[in-house]
């Protein structure tokens, strides 16, 4: 489909971006860095480096990027057999989440050797779709966008098409909203129009895919088509760009967090059906039929999400 | 469509006949999510029937004015404004009550509750009538909340309004976010037992 | 035709309506918000400080600011002070170099009302500052004085908890020890990472000297029971002093279910402590070399 190519011309960009700082240090002595025990740096160097200078504490200047002044005590430096690589461990615990700055001196030509340490940003963005996938999925953690969960989680087929749609929705809503966010409320001082101009956009983006897809693709607009409009008031939705202004998430992290929050939304739907189908042929209690039993599953689902809780791929 | 309901029975309908939380299951999020205590409740129960209350007024006063074709998104803006309106209230007047709400106050703008009643009733009907029926919509909600709330709070932190009563913590689950499909659950079975006996009751005779 | 017009203009008349509404109420909270935000970190402050209810009037409290510089490739850490002559206010800027070492300084006149809004603060360094010197604000702290006297910091802080991050504010003695710590900002769970905001919790940490706090770790065994009761305070005061006393030197006692929460709870003020007490006694030696005259 030309959506598709194109789509994941744009995404393979995008990442190629990402990872161009790290071809670009490449070019130096340095070649890799990373964050490795509690306590240790990783270094890799792209030639053999001369062991006493590398290995001689006084050489080493490391502090946390936002506090320049506040120099971290280096106990020892453990040079690979091969001089290729080092091992840089410290006197106390490391603070993974900030950006460390490692200056070098006398290891190569120039005065001083600076690099940064910092936990790959790649996987912050992954670890932002994880989160609002599983840990926070937002129906059975966040408790959002439920009328419209029991109403169509009855089915597979429908659980899928109603995902599908969704994730599409929330993703174009959430930037079309970072967009406007940035570049029109935040600017003019006119933050509290938020919940307007999100609601807003959400209408708007529904009115928008509901047209595309009809005169695009009617098949597929018969088979998803009709969930469209139930989409526009649903708290999920709407959401997805509160969080992201509330956050100050940046495009990638918005786009992460909509593609999350609708994957979640789309896992919890076809895990709900999948109980469904199978409920209908029990017995179920005249009192308890209908919502009264699927709040209870739900609540049972929500209880094994818990264990997502506190996740940490990265 | 006149309504000969008078004004009490309109307010009763919207508690009992037609509760949103338990019989018309809509707006079920925040009754699931933060429920966790009964000041929650009462603060997210008060914030709805604001809105609700000042939008069915709002547009039962324009409904004359309210070109069909546009009603829907009219209905919207209606609502986003109120919204708005109470969401920077509460966020400057009971701040810390309102962090603990996180986003929800917001949310209220996407509750199919309130636009469907306003479809239903407020552009029919005279603005006295809607302001009664707002009440008692919202009043049902808040009602809602607070009985939810009223049950995990006490059974969760042995506590009502933050007020120790019971002196120990029965189950910490009930504060636990999943226990709110829980409790919502079983109360719905119990308002549809309540139903299913007044109905047997009533045929048997 | 007229039909799209009229839809169009009484759409338009709504959206100015509805903006008219929105907006006005924002002027209106958006004052109250900011007061009571202001109101409620006093309450905070004294009540850390141990001061329930009023003030006594020697008890005085002045706010500095952090902020880290860049010039070219080097890169210096800015103070701004309040000057001595507190009474007619205004500020020192005082620019050092990462050993530590008296760079520059500089005099902004400005109150302390002014110097409490960020935007104008910065602009008014920015004002002083040479050009080609870029700023970040980094954070302030808080200076207590009794009698003119300094006798307590309130410095906050935010770091990783176990979901995602805690932040706090706390008060220590001028000899760096633990006066104690309030949790402002946490999204753990509620009964298990959520209990850093107990009594019981918090407790453990008052009192600990800066010595202790070094080295202090976390040990998963349950609280003493005579522990337990001082730190919730159920017994008279002078038991509570005489036990809290006794375990002084102790580790932190881990809460049930929740040992990555107590451990970056630990952690967070460890390094909090450690990098305040630094950067105060490198202001101490530069201001005592110097002769600088600000309150501090």
């Amino acid at each position: 489909m030309m959506n598709g190519k194109a789509l994941s011309r744009i995404l393979g960009a995008a990442l190629a971006l990402l990872f161009l700082p790290a071809v670009l240090q490449a070019a130096g002595i340095i070649s890799d860095n990373s964050f490795g025990d509690d306590n240790e740096i990783m270094v890799e160097f792209s030639t053999p480096v001369d062991g006493e200078a590398v290995q001689n504490t006084d050489n080493y200047t490391v502090f946390e990027e936002n506090d320049p002044d506040i120099r971290l005590k280096l106990e020892e430096v453990v040079l690979a057999p091969d001089n290729m690589s080092a091992s840089l461990r410290f006197a106390a615990p490391l603070n993974t989440t900030q950006t460390h700055v490692v200056k070098i001196e006398g290891i190569s030509g120039k005065a001083e050797e600076i690099f940064r340490v910092s936990k790959s940003y790649l996987g912050y963005l992954f670890s932002v779709l994880i989160g609002s996938l599983l840990i926070k999925n937002f129906v059975f953690t966040k408790y959002l966008g439920l009328c419209v969960f029991f109403g169509t989680s009855k089915k597979k087929t429908t659980a899928k098409g109603m995902g599908v749609v969704f994730t599409l929705v929330m993703v174009a809503t959430g930037i079309m909203s970072w967009f406007f966010y940035q570049y029109v409320l935040k600017p003019y001082n006119l933050t509290f129009l938020q919940i307007v101009v999100f609601i807003g956009l959400t209408s708007l983006t529904v009115q928008a895919i509901d047209t595309i897809l009809r005169k695009v693709n009617p098949v597929l607009f018969n088979s998803f088509g009709v969930f469209l409009v139930l989409v526009i008031a649903n708290c999920v939705v709407i959401a997805v760009p509160l969080i992201m202004a509330s956050n100050e998430y940046n495009f990638f992290e918005t786009f992460m967090l909509s593609l999350g929050a609708g994957g979640g939304f789309l896992l919890a739907l076809y895990l709900m059906s999948s109980v469904s189908e199978r409920m209908r042929l029990a017995k179920i209690p005249p009192t308890f039929q209908g919502l009264p039993i699927a709040f209870i599953v739900a609540g049972q689902f929500a209880m094994a999400f818990l264990g997502f809780s506190g996740l940490k791929l990265f | 469509m006149a309504n000969d309901k008078t004004n009490f029975q309109l307010v009763a309908n919207g508690i009992l006949a037609e509760n949103p939380i338990f019989k018309l299951a809509l707006s079920m999020c925040p009754a699931v999510g933060i429920s966790t205590t009964v000041m929650n409740g009462v603060m997210l129960g008060i914030a709805v029937l604001f809105v609700q209350v000042f939008s069915s007024v709002t547009i039962s006063l324009f409904k004359n004015v309210i070109h069909p074709r546009i009603r829907i998104p009219t209905y919207t803006l209606t609502i986003a404004t109120w919204v708005t309106v109470i969401d920077l209230t509460l966020a400057a007047a009971l701040p810390e009550a309102y962090a603990k709400m996180g986003i929800f106050v917001k949310i209220i703008v996407a509750f199919a509750i309130i636009t469907m009643r306003l479809e239903m009733f407020a552009c029919k009907e005279p603005v006295q009538a809607s302001f009664w029926d707002g009440l008692g919509m919202g009043l049902g909600f808040l009602v809602g909340m607070v009985v939810i709330g009223f049950v995990r709070e006490l059974l969760g932190s042995g506590a009502i309004l933050g007020y120790d009563v019971l002196g120990f913590k029965p189950l910490l689950f009930f504060i636990l976010p999943s226990a709110g499909f829980f409790v919502v659950g079983l109360m719905m079975a119990f308002f549809n037992y309540i139903e299913i006996a007044y109905k047997r009751s009533k045929g048997q005779k | 035709m007229k039909d799209i017009f009229t839809i169009i203009f009484r759409l338009t008349l709504s959206c100015v309506l509805a903006g008219t509404v929105m907006g006005t109420t924002f002027v209106l909270t958006n004052k109250a918000k900011k007061h009571n935000e202001h109101v409620k970190e006093e309450r905070v402050a004294f009540s850390l400080l141990g001061f329930k209810g009023e003030v006594p009037e020697s008890v005085t409290m002045e706010t500095a600011y952090r902020y880290v510089l860049s010039r070219g490739g080097d890169q210096f850490i800015g103070y701004l002070m309040p000057r001595q002559e507190s009474k007619e206010g205004g500020y020192r800027f005082l620019q050092l170099d990462l050993d530590g070492n008296l760079a520059e300084k500089y005099r902004v006149d400005i109150t302390a009302e002014q110097a409490a809004g960020a935007k104008e603060r910065d602009q008014s360094i920015s004002a002083v500052l040479p050009q080609g010197v870029e700023m970040r604000f980094a954070e302030q702290f808080k200076i207590v004085f009794r009698d003119g006297v300094r006798s307590a910091y309130l410095i906050s802080g935010k770091f990783p908890g176990f979901k995602t991050h805690i932040a706090v504010m706390m008060a220590l003695d001028s000899d760096f020890s633990i006066i104690g710590f309030e949790v402002l900002e946490h999204e753990e769970d509620p009964g298990l990472g959520g209990e850093i905001e107990k009594p019981y919790f918090k407790n453990q940490f008052k009192g600990k000297s800066f010595e202790v706090v070094q080295d202090l770790e976390v040990v998963k065994s349950p609280i003493p029971e005579d522990y337990l009761k001082a730190l919730e305070v159920d017994i008279p005061p002078e038991a509570v002093k005489k036990v809290m006393q006794q375990h002084r030197g102790d580790d932190i006692y881990a809460l049930t279910g929740a040992t990555i929460s107590t451990v970056a709870v630990t952690e967070g003020l460890k390094g909090m402590i450690k990098k305040f007490a630094y950067r105060v006694n490198v202001l101490d030696s530069v201001i005592d070399n110097q002769q600088i005259a600000v309150s501090f």
